[in-house]
């Protein structure tokens, strides 16, 4: 079903799009990939003013400026996938971007976006938190633009929720370029490589030292109602030389973490199961290097 | 005159299909783009509920939206049921029997306002108890569904040949075990779409994706308070039909209810959400199979009781047992055979015909108890499927005459070019050592019936040939285009008879009022019927200009031939007169003339089964035997398909290229239904009916595949083609749940074969290991 | 009610003019404001990528866009691919390899297959797999779909 919205709004600015929404009863629409699905049967969003905020200059790109990598909130997952900063400061944002969606999607589909739709798979979300990413959330007070950072860590407060106000744009999210000898991986299955719902995402990074991880940063999608820190697991992981029994204690750890549902798409055990056979798998990729 | 032509054939050759430079730079009009003068959008308002009175329909809100054209409801409209035993009035009145049933539609001008309406329709409901489970719909005191159906029984069936008493006590071993096969549903690319529409002299035209155009008359009618002759079936290109279009659904009626009332064309299309929920489905069945083998190897006995989920309403489904039980019977030699089936109402969706029709479930069932057999007295795979492979000649207790039967050469063919046993038994040795990923080999093979099957009164092809004076040709066709690649076969054929190039033929074959008789398109029929069909109208064609030449130039006729566009001396090639100028000649022959129109009606040699179900049902049947191989995951429990090597008796390969999209394509349903393709059904509701979490396989799953067509030549065939295109729906999915168990072990009884069915069946089993140490 | 609103949009080639409810999908537009059926309306939520079209070079499913996000963009369908009598390239090698049964599937296809041999005309057997993934075909298997690809890339390399 269309959607029947009030009014449409093409702004050029971030000034002009924050102004707009302090207006309220607004609909943001980035690249549309999420919006068209989510409204279509529900009706959500009739009668609102549709502010398409894809034609601000300046939102769309990748920067590192003194060892801080910016992106801004309408780069594309096809973007992400193939610049060069990301490849050199960090692959794991490529490689989650490769298995995002299809291609058509990764063309349209903003970083922006999919952070704000914060679904508790949320692919994009899972390395960023990695990464320890910050996003940057712009509004129009006092007649004139306002930013505020969050932690990524601290933005979701549930399925489709964040701690972004209605007034908010976000406008770009940056981290800082993880030390020498980071490594990440991503890890996400299903019978087909990209085009799957997650029934479970994980990432994991850190840097390489003594056979394991130091500082080690691990996130699970889809199996809590936001994508979670898994802070005991990260703890657990911190200073362990990893081998096959110590990799099975951290998997009792980061079980102990999870609290997956069942739904359409896999129980609640299978979630449990995929949790510890993928954590094994990145684990294992991170000890042999 | 010059050159010598030489004896050329079309047939086995890769031609391109006629339709698809169209299709592929966007002007083919399918039936979703259809748009007519002063056409209205209509949709349908289901039931909310699985099963409860309908205590009241309030359409006043959704009548004042603007554009709003018509409502109807039961109300209004004749309560005649459709469907395979007439049990499914268009529009339901007083009881909705599940969430597909359809209780309102609206026409109006855009499908916003349709939407609109359809939004503001108000019912009332009173719940009754629902019932999903048709075992629980056949005890004793079960509520009935339908007053008219005692018992919840829609269908039963019944076949019994010898003594299954004797025949297992003569076992060493017999199998006893429960089989569930699921719903899955065909996806056609195209959603359903209906366009109805009354000229001024109240005839009636249907633009319909309807697989059977001339029966499909007869069968609307009567809803529509029609007579048949008055309906003209138009088919415009669809988007794929896989069998979900040879019954006619209410939608159907329901346009046409509108399409009278509004006196205008309209247009009634289903969203892709209303197509997984409302389309009919695949049949599910649940199996209870007995069957008996001896310590030597021979098949004793197969005793198998079928239960199955009817629905709400009847379509095809619940007749899939009256091909389920030809391969419970007739595949492989068994001499005493029982099978018995009841299909019984319940509040769930219901199901229809889709491609391999039955004989998907009945297979699944059968391959994998061959393996289990096999294994339970110690013979490989290969050699016991060899050793009750049957032989040219043989009956099955049901009467098919297997007057050739290259089942043991399609087994042999698969197994050597796999070099199946040596990866067999190197694949089991591994199954218990350590490592993530396991590989497996596995075979299953199946019959199906290649030249139709007599289920009507007819199972004929009419066809119509015209040539014009420029030797271009015209085959009018009863057989309908699906995107089964009918066009190019019957291009290929009527040229081979007539010498011209497949480009000066035309193919029509989607105008009732045009086209002569064809039963439809099912039961890989269409090559072997239609061909033979418009072989013989060719033929006679084609003995009418060399008659004429013949009498011209005095020879026999037997002494010429037609090749390269001219008639030519037969024995040496050499061109006599071209054939646009002979059908000239014939042409502006004063009170001779005559233009070559030639026809035929092609009624197969196969009879309809008597009592027991016993008959030769086919003018052909065929065999296959498929191989694959798998790469377990035993970590995640995915299946990856990595190769699928297929061996199968296609009689002859008319279009080489056609026959492989049909395999290859046929395959990817099987997979489907092994490993992916589920849908879940809750309460009776859909949950999944979107292609996010409904899986058909995708690109990057595709496998490796290798064909190995064995020409025989069927004697009645085409050129000696038969029907090909259902086996390979058929027999993928047991073929993979056996690699799987030659991989790590463990059977499947319950496809599909999802990851976590395959990972937790692996953790289960190493933990009952685990407690036995 | 929602206000329509005025786009322009060059579409194969050409500049149209449309007004649009803000709401509308791009596929809407091109199907029935513009009368470019090609494109299909098969999933409407992006997994089947029947939809695909080329905007400003890059390939996306058109039933997620919104057509007000056209304005000023160039958009390319299957339907201005072919610049003579002869079909284009990527046309040809999906009728020459079989590639085409029902043919839904197949603008969408034929748009897809044309954006990634813009990208990169060296595909890999992965690649052309991978790049085909949100394109769904229910008839042939894919295999002839491969196989046409890579024929258009040879044809296109020449």
């Amino acid at each position: 079903m269309m959607i029947e919205y009030k009014n449409y709004l093409v702004p050029g600015s971030v000034a002009e799009a924050t102004e707009a929404l302090a207006q309220g009863n607004a609909t943001i629409v980035a690249g549309g990939t999420d919006l068209m699905v989510q409204t279509g049967a529900s009706g959500r969003g009739t009668d609102t003013t549709l502010i398409n905020v894809r034609r601000i200059g300046d939102l769309r790109g990748v920067t590192l400026d003194g060892g801080r990598v910016t992106i801004g909130a309408l780069t594309t997952v096809t973007d992400i996938l193939g610049d060069s900063v990301v490849a050199e400061t960090a692959p794991l944002l490529a490689a989650t971007a490769d298995r995002f969606a299809s291609n058509q999607i990764r063309n349209m589909a903003t970083i922006g976006g999919n952070i704000c739709n914060a679904s508790p798979a949320g692919d994009m979300i899972i390395p960023l938190m990695v990464l320890e990413a910050d996003v940057e959330l712009s509004s129009w007070r006092d007649g004139a633009v306002q930013t505020r950072t969050v932690a990524l860590n601290e933005f979701f407060t549930g399925p489709g929720k964040t701690v972004k106000a209605d007034d908010e744009l976000l406008t770009s999210l940056s981290f800082n370029r993880p030390a020498e000898g980071f490594v990440g991986q991503f890890g996400k299955t299903g019978p087909r490589p990209a085009l799957e719902i997650s029934m479970v995402s994980v990432g994991i990074g850190g840097v390489q030292e003594n056979g394991g991880l130091a500082n080690a940063r691990v996130v699970y999608g889809a199996v809590a109602p936001t994508p979670i820190r898994a802070i005991k697991t990260e703890a657990a992981l911190e200073g362990t030389s990893l081998d096959p029994a110590s990799i099975q204690a951290i998997l009792d750890v980061a079980d102990s973490e999870v609290n997956p549902i069942s739904d359409v798409r896999a129980s609640d055990w299978y979630r449990r199961h995929l949790v510890r056979v993928m954590t094994e798998e990145v684990l294992q990729n991170v000890a042999t290097g | 005159m010059s050159d010598v032509i030489e004896k050329t054939t079309l047939i086995g050759t890769r031609v391109t299909k006629p339709d698809a430079p169209d299709k592929s730079n966007g002007r083919t009009r399918y039936i979703n783009d259809m748009v007519l003068p002063r056409m209205l959008i209509a949709k349908i308002k289901r039931s909310d509920r699985a099963h409860a009175k309908i205590l009241s329909i309030d359409t006043s809100k959704a009548a004042a939206v603007p554009g709003v054209q018509a409502i109807v409801t039961a109300d209004d409209t004749p309560m005649v049921g459709v469907g395979v035993t007439k049990d499914n009035p268009p529009l339901k009145k007083d009881i909705v029997r599940s969430y597909r049933d359809e209780l309102v539609a609206v026409a109006g001008e855009t499908e916003e306002a349709v939407d609109k309406a359809i939004a503001l329709i108000e019912v009332e409901y009173e719940d009754l108890p629902t019932m999903f489970d048709p075992i629980a719909a056949l005890e004793d005191g079960a509520m009935q569904l339908h007053d008219d159906k005692p018992g919840n029984i829609s269908l039963a069936y019944q076949t019994l040949h010898g003594d299954i008493k004797q025949a297992e006590v003569d076992s060493d071993h017999v199998l006893d075990e429960v089989y569930n096969v699921h719903y899955v549903t065909h996806v056609c690319m195209g959603p359903g779409c209906v366009v109805a529409d009354f000229d001024s002299r109240g005839k009636l035209t249907m633009y319909t994706q309807t697989q059977y155009p001339y029966n499909y008359k007869m069968d609307l009618a009567p809803a529509l308070g029609m007579h048949p002759g008055d309906i003209r079936v138009i088919q415009p290109p669809v988007g794929g039909a896989f069998g979900s279009k040879l019954d006619v659904y209410p939608f159907e009626p329901i346009a046409v209810f509108l399409a009278k009332k509004t006196r205008r064309p309209v247009k009634l299309f289903f969203s892709r959400e209303e197509e997984f929920e409302a389309s009919p489905t695949r049949q599910p069945a649940r199996f209870h199979i007995r069957a008996g083998v001896k310590k030597d190897g021979t098949l004793t006995f197969r005793d198998v009781d079928a239960i199955l989920n009817n629905g709400s309403h009847t379509s095809w489904g619940a007749t899939t047992p009256f091909v389920m039980m030809r391969t419970f019977t007739g595949h492989f030699r068994v001499p005493d055979v029982e099978f018995r089936s009841r299909a019984a109402y319940t509040n769930m969706p219901y199901a229809g015909s889709f491609r391999g029709y039955g004989n998907v479930q009945a297979t699944y069932v059968t391959a994998t108890v061959m393996d289990k057999l096999a294994e339970a007295i110690g013979m490989d795979p290969i050699s016991f499927r060899l050793k009750n492979a049957q032989k040219a000649g043989e009956v099955t207790p049901q009467g098919s005459r297997l007057e050739e039967c290259l089942l043991g050469e399609c087994i042999e063919t698969a197994s050597e070019k796999t070099n199946f046993l040596e990866k067999y038994n190197a694949f089991k040795a591994e199954q218990d050592t350590p490592g993530r990923y396991k590989k497996g080999i596995g075979i299953a093979t199946s019959f199906h019936n290649a030249g139709g099957a007599k289920i009507h009164k007819s199972d004929g092809c009419g066809t119509v040939i015209m040539l014009d004076d420029y030797a271009r040709a015209t085959v009018i066709t009863g057989a309908s285009e699906i995107g089964q690649g009918i066009d190019a076969v019957l291009t290929q054929i009527v040229g081979e008879e007539l010498g011209i190039p497949v480009e000066d033929i035309t193919l029509v074959n989607n105008d009732s009022a045009i086209g002569p008789w064809d039963v439809g398109v099912h039961a890989s029929r269409t090559t072997f019927i239609a061909g033979n069909s418009a072989k013989r109208a060719a033929r006679k064609a084609r003995d009418k200009i060399l008659d004429a030449a013949a009498k011209r130039s005095n020879v026999s006729a037997d002494d010429l031939d037609l090749r390269g566009g001219s008639v030519v001396q037969n024995d040496n090639g050499v061109p006599v007169i071209k054939i646009d100028s002979m059908l000239r000649k014939m042409h502006f022959a004063g009170e001779d003339a005559e233009l070559v129109i030639t026809h035929d009606y092609y009624e197969p040699p196969s009879e309809p089964e008597g009592d027991n179900h016993v008959g030769d049902m086919s003018a052909a049947y065929s065999h296959g035997a498929y191989v694959a191989e798998v790469t377990v995951d035993t970590w995640t429990g995915v299946v990856k398909v990595d190769k699928m090597t297929a061996a199968q008796d296609v009689g002859r390969v008319v279009n080489e290229l056609g026959i492989e999209g049909q395999m290859e394509g046929g395959i990817a349903f099987g997979i489907g239904y092994g490993l992916t393709e589920e849908m879940i059904i809750e309460d009776g509701k859909v949950k999944n009916p979107n292609f996010r979490d409904y899986k058909v396989m995708t690109a990057p799953e595709t496998p490796e595949m290798e064909f190995h067509f064995i020409e025989n030549d069927d004697p009645d065939g085409p050129f000696g083609a038969k029907g090909i295109a259902e086996l390979p729906t058929i027999i993928p999915a047991p073929a993979i749940a056996n690699a799987v168990y030659n991989a790590i072990g463990i059977r499947f009884n319950n496809p599909p074969l999802t990851p976590e069915k395959v990972a937790r069946a692996i953790v289960d089993k190493r933990a009952a290991r685990e407690a036995a140490e | 009610m929602s206000q329509l609103v005025d786009i322009t949009v060059t579409v194969n080639g050409e500049k149209r003019h449309v007004s649009v409810q803000p709401g509308m999908s791009a596929l809407s537009m091109l199907r029935d404001k513009l009368d470019l059926t090609g494109a299909k309306l098969v999933c409407g939520e992006g997994e089947c990528g029947a939809c695909t079209v080329i905007v400003d070079g890059t390939s996306v499913n058109s039933c997620l866009m919104y057509a007000v996000e056209l304005d000023g963009r160039e958009v390319a369908t299957v339907e201005g691919l072919q610049k003579s009598e002869k079909l284009d390239p990527v046309q040809q090698a999906f009728v020459d390899k079989g590639a085409i049964q029902c043919g839904y599937c197949t603008p969408g296809m034929v748009m897809q297959t044309t954006h990634l041999l813009a990208k990169n005309i060296k595909l890999t057997e992965e690649q052309i797999r991978r790049g085909l993934e949100g394109n769904v075909c229910r008839c042939t298997g894919y295999t002839k779909i491969f196989e046409a690809v890579q024929q258009a890339a040879e044809a296109q390399g020449d």
